[in-house]
């Protein structure tokens, strides 16, 4: 998963998935139903500190998987999305060449 | 409709689940659910706190069970949870926990039921608890009497071999598998478990797999219901989850395979659980109607699980064993009157008058309370107990509040008359009490097991079982966990570790920055990122469950019904013990005998046969005990005609026995040998049994931390007047000088300003130090008291008393039940000082290791015997030292071979059993010993004497023998079989030809080094004290013996040194440590205290350092006390860091390291109990 992560702008239907996106200053549709899960994250190798009390987001974090459109007939582009928070701030972690299909 | 949880581990799941039991209940409650499900792993560890939390917050408890399942032969199932149906006079909870017994059976290391002498026979076998599927078919159905309905409920969830099968997408596999569960399982009692913490597409517990578990639900037409497989109450607890996932499987994070997919296992509220259903629904192309469907099946089994603790488990109500077991037919209570009676006329032969009337009134009112109660059942069962005990010629005696009732001592549980020091009834039991009381016995610690299996075979294994312990994480453990977690090497958490101890892991931090013995490290977090995450981890293991194991002294008895109220497990003596801790069985009404092996009552029965040994009769130990004889020269009457000595007989008024007593001298005594304890009887003096009993109450945290001690001793020597808050309360606090330290004279200060009565002061008592509770009683005492006519300013002040004091006061029945072993062990000291020693040695009772109480016998001037192959024995043993034309008979000890490093118990059976030798061949050959131990003897000099003995031509010496038997490489083995003598064949009267030919060439060992080979082989210096080879550099310092500190002046600065014997950090006024440490320098001990300022200077010294040099002021405590205020340390073996460097002339001395026994480092209390920081009676080790 490519490490670079940049900020994007989300906006949430009321139950909190995703419908819209400005990525680049540019502003994206989601035209598919989008996949969440929790990655896990190697705290003990990328934190210094894992006190008592510091609450989520340390051992995962929320991924959103979103496919994307700008206006009607462009490409379609699936994007991952990070999550911290909720409502939060939203970030760009990877950008996938092609569209790919996520089956259960 | 809210969401119910069926699927949760406690903390109790040990290295599995991260929250406690009240944590979870109050997290469910708060959004909005009306049950909960407990359903620790492999046990009901966590059940009964579960139902106590779930009935503090208002839910309905529902119990479960998360289990290995075994197939078929051979054939792994994976793990299912399974819950007990509720609601049916208690079948489900009964299934279940029969259910849980049959998994731990055979999981022991033997297994139960086995009984003693197989351990050998039968191979180790450790497997984890499993059930097979055919057992659990057969207790999900329930019995007979159950009407057909089912007892419990399987769930065949993600960690089941149809989960792991639909996790690799083996569809065919899964249906396969399902099928036969379900065949197998009666009918309604399988249900498919999905679960979803929304892992990434393709891993374990994603949505997808939830999905296919679902699908296969739907296909084989069986039920589903949603779970979060809960480890933890919320998302911070996920890396918890991690660390304990590392230490259960003992591989750091990074290499463990099996890490959860991510920390999404958390007691997720009711919303969010009804969107995973949708989510979920939604993933499989379902409409909302599944979801609900999913849910409301949920819903139906949490119903049929919510069990009724009251009607489901007995919760609350106390079960004794049936009055047939106890051989009675009729009435208990009339039983329980009779049984009294009899001890009555044993007890008190011809008491009348007004104390006749007083004891009478006194039986009257407890049988009142008692049969009120309906506990007379249980006073005779513990009577029986007892009886047993004392049929199988073990010493007994009864300790803590059971010392209050005339009963117990009337039915010889206890032997402290109550009558005699004001001990209050209902300070042990009251008519508002509806929990069974507890009576504590102390037995021999060597024979307690003994005792254990008589239960067993007296009551009945259905009605009888071990209770267990739960054992957190401390500081040390957790650390080393933390550390293996991060993958850290085994050095750094070794050193870290080592320096842990003293505080608990959650206060690892705070320490790091306040202790001066933790500095070096402290340093290193600051530069080490990977140590400031070890800290936090540590933190998060703090005080969580790691296993359980047998409670030292707890033993549960009930009626036929025992086994279907609590699961059982193997235990490491073989004997079942329940998964029930001390804190379950009041809830569970069951009746706790505490059966505490006690190592000085085994110590005292080992001296008394001594005594018994060696002197032979009634006349001869009299003269040597120095007993008072009557005027035809007939010794006292607990001395029998053979010179056993009845000790529970002696009276308790022995002045050579309080002599001892006030000289400091109680090294070895019980409860009395403490630094601390001996500076206090230095200060206090006491000149009978009560000033013993109030000792011992006093040495206690509360006390000491609250100041009473001082004022106490004040008035006590007329340096105070005594002062009363009112004249009513003289009578009440007379005997302690004004200073309010029983538990009863809180009790009696209640009961004269307000005229409560007794119970309800006791329970006025309870109350205090509890917050808000405390108020109401404070509201009641003003109020009571003013309304009796008492003036406000008085009330004020009592008032302040009681709640300063009160909570932790000590029960009096405590000290008193303590002070009778106390005495009679300072009476064995004062009058048979070697037959108590040897029983010290032999059964190391104590806080200090046994060569401080070798040094004793040297400092009492008792010859210490050397070994011997021929005199020793596997025991020490008195002997007697003959006399010579200066000196007088006298009595030694004998060392013993048990000592020996390396002595396997065999050979030291053999060496026994053949003994005399006449030679080191005939050794050799008749008790067969390898040639190490051989070697070792001839080290220690047990073959000096038979080398004498063998006359003037073998002038060779110990280090000959020494360097022949190691030159014999190869020769020394067995001979072929056709060289060796026939059995039966008769040696040559050769003498020991080999010993006759050692050609002398190396020179005797000196003392030092003899010294040097007896602490490497028996961790005691025999032959002279350690120190003493420190002498020429002591002389260079300027030390000062311990045994000349009395003659100085107070405030006198000096040099001592010495071995550690003890380290102690009691809880002190006012929240600064002090550290004690005792050392011992041969001529007696020196206890220093180490305040702020000298544990600065010492700071890595402080706990580690083995061999010291302090410098101090003197201080002095009393009119025999006197210790050291410390002011610096040094290592005293660091020649070059002693304040005066010693000129280089100076003999090296021995080593610091070599051969002191690891425990010369100090006695350590475990950190979290500050009981037994004090040396109170708890940090007399209680050991098996």
């Amino acid at each position: 998963m490519g490490v670079f992560s940049e900020s994007v702008e989300v906006a949430c239907s009321p139950a909190g998935q995703p419908v819209r996106l400005v990525w680049g200053n540019r502003s994206y549709r989601i035209v598919a139903e989008p996949v969440r899960w929790y990655q896990r994250r190697s705290w003990w190798v990328e934190e210094q500190r894992a006190e008592l009390g510091r609450g989520a987001g340390l051992v995962d974090h929320e991924i959103w998987r979103v496919q994307i459109q700008q206006g009607g007939r462009s490409q379609v582009r699936t994007l991952d999305l990070s999550r911290q928070g909720n409502p939060g701030r939203w970030r760009l972690i990877k950008v996938h060449d092609a569209i790919q299909s996520l089956s259960a | 409709m809210s969401f119910t949880h069926l699927h949760v581990s406690s903390a109790f799941s040990a290295h599995y689940g991260v929250s406690w039991p009240d944590e979870l209940a109050e997290a469910a409650a708060a959004y909005g659910a009306d049950a909960l499900a407990c359903t620790d792993r492999d046990g009901l560890y966590g059940a009964v706190k579960h139902i106590k939390a779930c009935l503090a917050a208002g839910l309905d408890p529902i119990i479960g069970v998360d289990l290995a399942v075994r197939g078929g032969p051979g054939r792994d199932a994976g793990r299912v949870v399974i819950l007990a149906h509720g609601g049916n006079r208690g079948q489900g909870y009964r299934a279940l926990c029969r259910l849980v017994s049959d998994a731990h059976d055979g999981t022991g290391p033997e297994s139960p039921g086995g009984g003693r002498g197989s351990r050998q026979a039968r191979p180790q076998r450790t497997r984890g608890p499993i059930i097979g599927l055919d057992r659990l078919a057969v207790r999900a159905a329930g019995t007979e009497d159950a009407d057909g309905m089912a007892a419990l409920t399987v769930l065949l969830g993600p960690y089941s071999d149809v989960g792991k099968a639909l996790h690799g997408r083996r569809y065919a596999e899964a249906r396969r598998l399902a099928a036969h569960w379900r065949t197998v399982l009666p009918a309604g009692t399988l249900v498919v478990e999905a679960v979803s913490h929304l892992s990434p597409p393709g891993e374990n517990l994603s949505t997808a797999h939830a999905v296919r578990m679902l699908k296969l639900a739907r296909d084989l037409g069986l039920p589903a219901v949603l779970t979060n497989a809960v480890r933890y109450c919320q998302e911070d607890g996920a890396a918890t989850a991690d660390v304990l996932d590392s230490a259960r499987a003992l591989t750091a994070l990074s290499r463990l395979s099996d890490l959860q997919p991510n920390g999404q296992g958390w007691l997720k509220d009711a919303d969010r659980m009804r969107a995973l259903a949708r989510e979920i629904v939604r993933t499989a192309g379902w409409g909302h109607r599944e979801a609900s469907t999913l849910l409301a099946a949920t819903e139906a089994l949490a119903d049929r699980c919510r069990l009724d603790p009251y009607r489901d488990m007995g919760y609350r109500r106390p079960v004794v064993p049936e009055a047939s077991v106890i051989g009675i037919s009729g009435n208990p209570d009339t039983e329980l009157a009779q049984r009294c009676e009899a001890g009555v006329g044993a007890r008190f032969p011809g008491t009348a008058g007004r104390a006749g009337r007083e004891l009478r009134d006194r039986l009257d009112h407890e049988l009142a309370i008692i049969t009120r109660l309906g506990f007379a059942s249980y006073f005779l069962t513990v009577a029986e107990v007892a009886r047993m005990i004392t049929g199988m010629g073990i010493r007994v005696s009864a300790r803590g509040s059971g010392a209050s009732s005339l009963v117990n001592y009337l039915l010889y549980i206890s032997h402290v008359n109550p009558l005699d020091h004001g001990l209050i009834f209902e300070r042990f039991l009251s008519r508002d009490r509806s929990t069974l009381p507890d009576i504590d016995i102390d037995v021999e610690s060597a024979r307690r097991h003994h005792v254990y299996h008589r239960i067993f075979e007296r009551f009945g294994p259905q009605r009888v079982t071990l209770m267990s312990m739960q054992n957190g994480y401390r500081a040390r453990g957790a650390v080393r966990d933390a550390g293996l977690a991060l993958g850290m090497e085994d050095e750094d958490i070794s050193a870290i570790a080592k320096q842990l101890w003293r505080f608990s892991a959650r206060s690892f931090r705070e320490a790091l920055a306040e202790k001066p013995e933790l500095r070096d490290i402290s340093g290193q977090v600051e530069q080490d990122r990977q140590l400031d995450l070890l800290v936090d981890l540590t933190e998060r293991l703090d005080r969580l469950p790691r296993h359980i194991s047998m409670h030292p002294c707890g033993v549960i008895l009930g009626d036929k019904s025992l086994l279907d109220r609590t699961p059982v497990q193997p235990s490491r003596l073989g004997l079942p013990m329940s998964q029930f801790d001390k804190h379950d069985m009041d809830p569970m009404g069951m009746l706790k005998l505490d059966v505490l092996g006690v190592r000085m009552q085994s110590s005292m029965a080992y001296a008394l046969e001594e005594i018994v040994r060696i002197h032979r009769g009634k006349a001869a130990v009299t003269a040597a005990g120095n007993h008072p004889a009557d005027q035809a020269g007939n010794g006292p009457s607990y001395i029998r005609p053979d010179g056993r000595i009845d000790l529970d007989a002696v009276p308790l008024d022995d002045q050579a026995t309080f002599e001892l007593i006030r000289s400091t001298h109680t090294l070895g005594c019980f409860q009395i040998e403490s630094p601390g304890q001996r500076e206090l009887v230095g200060k206090m003096a006491p000149r009978n049994f009560n000033d013993l009993i109030i000792d011992i109450s006093l040495f206690r945290p509360g006390p000491m931390k609250s100041d009473m001690v001082r004022p106490f001793l004040e008035h006590r020597h007329g340096w105070a007047p005594e002062h009363y808050p009112h004249p009513d309360l003289k009578p009440v606090l007379q005997e302690t000088h004004g200073v309010t330290v029983f538990h009863e004279q809180v009790l009696r200060t209640f009961d004269v300003f307000t005229g409560c009565g007794p119970a309800k002061a006791d329970e006025l008592r309870r109350l205090l130090g509890s917050g808000e509770a405390e108020a109401g009683v404070a509201e009641y005492f003003r109020t009571r008291s003013a309304e009796r006519g008492y003036p406000a300013e008085t009330i004020e002040t009592v008032w302040g008393t009681l709640q300063a004091f009160g909570s932790f006061g000590f029960c009096k029945a405590h000290g008193a039940a303590f002070a009778v072993p106390t005495y009679q062990s300072a009476w064995l000291k004062a009058h048979h000082p070697e037959a108590f020693l040897a029983g010290l040695w032999e059964h190391d009772p104590g806080m200090y290791p046994r060569r401080l109480l070798v040094a004793e016998a040297r400092r009492m001037g008792i010859p210490i015997l050397p070994l011997d192959i021929n005199h020793s024995k596997d025991t020490y043993r008195v002997e007697r030292v003959p006399g010579t034309a200066a000196a007088p008979e006298k009595l030694g000890i004998r060392l013993s071979l048990a000592g020996i490093y390396g002595l396997s118990a065999a050979e030291l059976r053999r060496i026994v059993a053949g003994q005399p030798y006449d030679s080191i061949a005939d050794l050799r050959a008749r008790a067969k010993v390898s040639r190490p131990t051989l070697k070792r003897l001839a080290q220690l000099g047990a073959f000096d004497e038979l080398a004498l003995s063998n006359g003037p031509a073998a002038l060779a010496g110990r280090a000959d023998l020494v360097h022949h038997l190691d030159l014999m490489d190869g020769t020394g083995r067995s001979l072929p079989q056709r060289y060796r003598p026939i059995e039966g064949q008769l040696a040559l009267p050769l003498g020991d030809l080999e010993l006759r030919n050692l050609t002398p060439v190396f020179p005797e060992p000196s003392l030092a080094d003899k010294v040097r080979t007896e602490l490497d082989l028996l961790a005691v210096d025999a032959s002279a004290h350690l120190m003493d080879s420190y002498a020429p550099l002591l002389r260079e310092l300027g030390t000062t013996p311990a045994r000349d500190l009395l003659g100085l002046r107070n405030g006198t600065e000096v040099l001592v040194a010495g071995i550690r014997v003890a380290t102690q950090t009691p809880p002190m006024r006012g929240g600064r440590r002090v550290v004690f440490i005792s050392i011992d320098d041969g001529t007696g001990c020196v206890d220093c205290t180490f305040f702020h300022e000298a544990q600065e200077q010492a700071g890595p010294l402080l706990f580690g350092t083995r061999l010291l040099l302090i410098r101090g002021t003197t201080r002095r405590t009393g009119p025999r006390g006197i210790s050291l205020q410390a002011l610096a340390a040094w290592n005293l073996a660091d020649t070059a860091s002693l304040p005066v460097p010693p000129a280089g002339a100076v003999e090296a001395p021995l080593p610091a390291g070599s051969g002191l026994p690891a425990c010369a480092q100090g006695h350590s209390p475990e950190p979290g109990a500050p009981e037994s920081h004090v040396g109170g009676p708890q940090a007399q080790r209680i050991r098996s």
